[in-house]
């Protein structure tokens, strides 16, 4: 095949223009990779955020459908006060519910309130001594109307609180799956330096409800509410340092023999964040939905997705912009060299040489160029992409935070164990995750590969686009002046 | 060995064609010159049995077979070679491997020897150095032996060449003329030159001018 050495001898000869070509394409094809680089960088993250952000479904009791049922009770029979009946979960649906692929664990909540019997409460300026019925989950039996909050959980590492990091285990450690049926308690830091309590002492409460019988409770940790979660708290409740941690079987206890086995609600942990949909659809059908519904919680997930479905979708037009521009480029610079070599290809076409080997020598040039080209592409684009990728991340947060702390519905709207979902704050909380969130550029063999592709691509598109003018020239008009 | 039959030519307009109504037959193993004035259009006559464009009027033929028939492509790559005034070479190459890439175009029977083409080369008085620089760095007189060195190692039996001394001096052109009549005669090519030098055309067996769209055969 002579036209191999023919583009080997005019690339070899012509070292300046080659090497001018092979800047040009270099700086093309640094930003395909760079683009690239962003998307794969972003496929990656996006699927880390499903690991690390999750989603969660949560059982709960039916309120709408309770609040139905009082409205419909209020008019037929002529009750003085309306009382809205809310059924506890059972925890055997939950472990039925639990049995579903894609939930990974499940945390169950238990609210209530006890007295404070050897110790003092703490007391915010505004609310002091105020009774304090709606938490901050605004969920809780009717009748409890203790001064401390009881948040029984499974684990204290598995509630909002604690797993978005605005609450802290300070000393000792939380409450966890080993807590159940124990007396054990994670009082909250200020509780604890008021009343001089630190790990290892006792502290008695007294039932709200029932018998009102004095129980012992032992401090196992102290943890330390964020500022956030009180401005997060509805205006009426109490303040955060009177929230307790126990086991949920603790809560129960308090709330009553019936109680057993029940929960205020039932977190699931969604696996796939992807799949929370379909876990609420087949979940579904195995509870009763008269009595409870099932509420999903995947908003961590969407901020995170949609933040890096932008960095994806800006990525994919940086590719397609660059490689489109990149082509135009190339097929100008060969429409030019053509021009200029024209003498070059009379000669060829004198002697009967065949257009397509023309073609195909200009191809193997610039292919050879191309080759250069990637490899300089695939040490630079890594920089540029990197220096890309953290700025695209950044910006691209600052928008999703903007938007959804617009559309972030007031705290408590829906009953799920404490904290609440989507309050203005944990919508915060969510968009600095998505900027916490690095975009780790590294420079893969598939990356490569699909670069050479474009570059591949680049340089045969351009080259057909520019082949025109070889078609066309007349060795005549060109030889024969 | 080349025939042509009732050929005319004209660019744009028809009823004043540059020749028409031309037969000529030029044999192997003879030199032609062509003469003519300025714009008589040598030139173009010889674009034709070149294979560099198509006759408007009429037919060339090369041992009975119409161009045409045979493709102006595959003619130019195994029946014809040409030897312009200017650009005849690969700018890019050195002498040498411009003699084997039209070797290779050609599928000369000495395609890929280098020796043979050094050969040549020092036949025509480029040394083995010149044969490897570029031709840029050659004179023009060494450019068009190089020129003439291509057209002696393929194996085309037609060779034309339109002002081939046009930029030389008077020591180059004898130079150049002599090799043309040793294509001619130790080869057995057909060789057909066209020139406005009368000194040029003399050396060469056979003198044709074009005149009122004739080819008139000089004595
Ligand atoms: N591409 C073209 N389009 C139109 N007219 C042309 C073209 N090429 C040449 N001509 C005209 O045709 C005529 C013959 O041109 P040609 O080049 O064949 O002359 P020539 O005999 O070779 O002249 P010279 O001795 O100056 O080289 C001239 O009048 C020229 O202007
Ligand atoms: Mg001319």
């Amino acid at each position: 095949m002579n036209f191999f050495k023919r583009a080997w001898l005019n690339v070899w000869a012509k070292k300046g223009r080659s090497v001018l070509l092979i800047l040009v394409s270099s700086a093309i094809l640094m930003f395909v990779l760079a683009g690239l680089l962003i998307r794969s960088a972003a496929v990656k993250a996006t699927s880390q955020a499903k690991a690390d952000v999750g989603a969660t479904v949560t059982l709960s009791a039916n309120r709408q459908a309770a609040f139905k049922k009082m409205q419909s009770r209020t008019t037929s029979s002529k009750s003085s006060r309306p009382k809205m009946t809310l059924t506890p979960v059972k925890l055997s649906d939950a472990v039925k519910v639990a049995q579903l692929s894609n939930i990974s664990s499940y945390s169950v909540t238990s609210s209530t309130s006890v007295n404070a019997s050897s110790y003092e409460t703490v007391s915010t300026s505004t609310g002091m001594g105020s009774s304090n019925s709606g938490g901050p989950g605004g969920m809780k039996s009717a009748t409890s109307t203790g001064d401390t909050q009881i948040d029984g959980v499974t684990a204290t590492s598995l509630t909002t609180g604690f797993s978005n990091k605005q609450s802290k285990i300070t000393k000792g450690r939380g409450i966890t799956a080993a807590d159940k049926n124990t007396n054990n308690v994670v009082v909250e830091k200020d509780l604890a330096s008021q009343n001089n309590l630190t790990v290892g002492d006792t502290l008695t409460v007294k039932e709200a409800t029932g018998d009102k019988d004095k129980v012992k409770l032992k401090v196992v940790g102290i943890y330390k509410a964020s500022s956030t979660s009180s401005s997060n708290a509805s205006p009426m409740s109490t303040d955060p340092a009177n929230t307790m941690y126990t086991s949920y079987t603790l809560a129960n206890t308090f709330k009553g023999s019936k109680y057993a086995g029940t929960a205020d609600s039932v977190t699931f942990n969604v696996s796939n964040p992807a799949k929370v949909s379909s876990v609420k659809t087949a979940g579904k059908k195995l509870i009763n939905t008269s009595k409870y519904s099932l509420s999903t919680d995947d908003a961590s997930y969407q901020t995170v997705k949609a933040s890096m479905d932008n960095v994806e979708g800006f990525a994919n037009k940086i590719v397609w912009l660059v490689a489109i521009a990149g082509t135009i480029i190339l097929a100008l610079i060969v429409i030019l060299t053509i021009r200029e070599r024209r003498f070059e290809i009379g000669v060829l076409l004198s002697l009967g040489e065949a257009r397509w080997k023309i073609i195909a020598q200009f191809f193997t040039e610039m292919l050879m160029v191309i080759v250069v080209a990637v490899a300089i592409a695939g040490v630079g684009g890594k920089f540029v992409g990197n220096q890309l990728g953290s700025q695209l991340v950044s910006q691209s947060a600052t928008t999703t935070q903007t938007t959804s702390s617009g559309t972030g519905q007031p705290g408590g709207g829906e009953p799920s164990g404490n904290g609440g979902s989507g309050g203005p704050g944990s919508t915060g909380q969510m968009a600095k995750q998505a900027t916490d969130m690095k975009i780790a550029v590294t420079v893969s063999a598939v990356n490569l590969a699909e670069l050479g592709g474009f570059g591949l691509a680049i340089t045969f598109l351009s080259i057909m686009i520019a082949s025109g003018g070889i078609l066309r020239l007349e060795p005549k008009k060109v030889l024969i002046s | 060995m080349l025939k042509t039959e009732g050929l005319g030519y004209w660019y744009q307009d028809k009823d004043q064609p540059l020749f028409q109504g031309i037969d000529l037959e030029f044999d192997a193993g003879q030199s032609y010159a062509i003469l003519g004035h300025s714009g008589s259009g040598k030139t173009t006559f010889l674009s034709l049995i070149a294979g560099l464009d198509q006759p408007k009027e009429g037919d060339i033929k090369l041992n009975e077979r119409s161009l045409k028939q045979i493709g102006l492509t595959n003619f130019r790559r195994h029946d014809v070679s040409i030897v312009f005034q200017a650009y005849n070479l690969f700018t890019y190459m050195s002498p040498l491997n411009n003699l084997l890439t039209a070797m290779a175009i050609t599928d000369a029977a000495h395609a890929g020897d280098k020796a043979y083409a050094r050969q040549v080369l020092s036949d025509l008085g480029i040394s083995t150095d010149l044969a490897e620089r570029n031709v840029q760095h050659l004179s023009g007189g060494q450019q068009q032996r190089v020129a003439i060195a291509r057209t002696m190692c393929c194996d085309a039996k037609l060779v034309v060449a339109d002002e081939p001394t046009g930029n030389l001096d008077e020591d180059n052109t004898k130079e150049v003329i002599q090799q043309f009549q040793k294509i001619a005669h130790e080869q057995g090519k057909c060789v057909i030159i066209v020139t406005h030098e009368p000194d040029v055309a003399s050396q060469c067996d056979h003198q044709f001018r074009l005149e009122n769209k004739q080819f008139v055969e000089l004595a």
